[in-house]
């Protein structure tokens, strides 16, 4: 399955060998944790185990920021 | 699923190192009575005082404009416009609108046009560029706001930027920078108070606090930050924090209540003011004014008419 990101205003492409995926593994893929980052999904922020089905959308914020 | 302690409707957000888990209307509620619990521990400010507020369009720091305001404090912005390309022409339109949305006043600083702009400034300087720009940001903040009349400065620094600091300097034992760090330094010796009000919040929990708030606040990172030492530090701070909540709120609490006192005892470096500027300074001429000076010899050293 494939779910687009939108991530620090760019968009990704991320694919996984299964039909649906937590929006803790989204974090995974993307090398970040959630002690600092989160999904949103149709403007609502998903917890850890909430799913996101092939083809979605969704935006992830990483609040690191350096400086 | 986790329900919000206050009102069980379905939680958006869970706080692990507070056991808390709240909806988006409580999340904000709670955190606005945080930010204003700490300024009152701290007695950063009241409503009767001119703060300024340095905005840099980034989650932090819109947060706390944002914050402020709604809190019923009087607050202006100050946006340095650091010349870095694209990321600060985005980061001058974010806070911009968010200004006139707020109807709130932003006074802008150019930087290229009082000495260069960040990225020709990385050109002449062996330092770090972060450390350099953290200076030169300090130096205008506090000048301008003198010359504005306000009596506080507030910053967006929040906890994981103040973890990182203290675990850096502690890591090399740097006991003036050791000194320095609280969430509020006085004014006096030509300084304008200081504050950083958000000081007990995550990085995460502002970048809640301005999603659930609709707030557009810059998601790009500086592209000088890249590879920074601080965003290394706040990864492995993290990995900690995960495996034992609260870890990041007690290192930093716990310095500044049984640490800091210690240090403060022994006294600083006098300070005086610039020949050439007048704000204060360890030397007799400021870092600032000597950059500028290295300026001009290299501008009219290159030019062909000298
Ligand atoms: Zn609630
Ligand atoms: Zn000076």
């Amino acid at each position: 399955m494939k779910v687009r990101v939108l991530y620090r205003g760019q968009t990704k492409e991320l694919e996984f060998e299964k039909d649906r995926v937590s929006a803790g593994e989204i974090l995974r893929a993307l090398h970040l944790s959630k002690e600092y980052a989160f999904v949103v999904k149709d403007d609502e922020v998903l917890d850890d185990k909430d799913h996101i089905k092939d083809g979605e959308e969704v935006r992830v914020i990483n609040a690191i920021s350096g400086g | 699923m986790r329900r919000c302690l206050k009102c069980s409707a379905k939680s958006v957000v869970y706080l692990p190192q507070h056991r808390l888990a709240l909806c988006k209307e409580h999340y904000l509620e709670w955190y606005l009575k945080r930010v204003e619990d700490t300024i009152k521990e701290f007695r950063m400010f009241d409503r009767t005082n001119r703060v300024l507020v340095a905005v840099s369009g980034g989650k932090d720091s819109l947060s706390l404009w944002d914050a402020l305001l709604s809190l019923g404090y009087k607050m202006d912005g100050l946006y340095i416009n650091l010349g870095i390309g694209h990321y600060s022409e985005l980061s001058r339109k974010v806070c911009e609108e968010f200004a006139k949305s707020k109807k709130a006043v932003l006074h802008t600083v150019e930087l290229e046009k009082d000495m260069a702009s960040i990225p020709s400034l990385k050109e002449m300087e062996k330092r770090p560029v972060c450390s350099l720009c953290g200076q030169i940001k300090r130096y205008y903040l506090n000048r301008y706001a003198r010359e504005l009349g306000y009596e506080v400065i507030a910053t967006g620094h929040n906890l994981d930027d103040e973890t990182a600091t203290l675990f850096s300097n502690t890591l090399s034992w740097q006991l003036e920078y050791l000194k320095r760090q609280y969430p509020v330094l006085s004014e006096g010796n030509g300084f304008v108070r200081k504050v950083k009000p958000l000081f007990k919040m995550s990085e995460k929990e502002n970048a809640l606090y301005a999603f659930l708030r609709g707030i557009n606040f810059v998601e790009e990172e500086c592209p000088f930050a890249e590879g920074a030492s601080s965003v290394e530090y706040k990864r492995l701070l993290s990995q900690i924090e995960e495996k034992s909540p609260g870890t990041k709120l007690r290192f930093y609490t716990e310095f500044i209540r049984r640490v800091h006192p210690i240090l403060k005892q022994e006294g600083g470096v006098p300070i005086g003011a610039c020949s050439v500027c007048g704000e204060p300074t360890t030397s007799d001429v400021c870092s600032v004014c000597r950059l500028k000076a290295r300026l001009s010899l290299g501008s009219s050293s290159s030019s062909p008419s000298s």
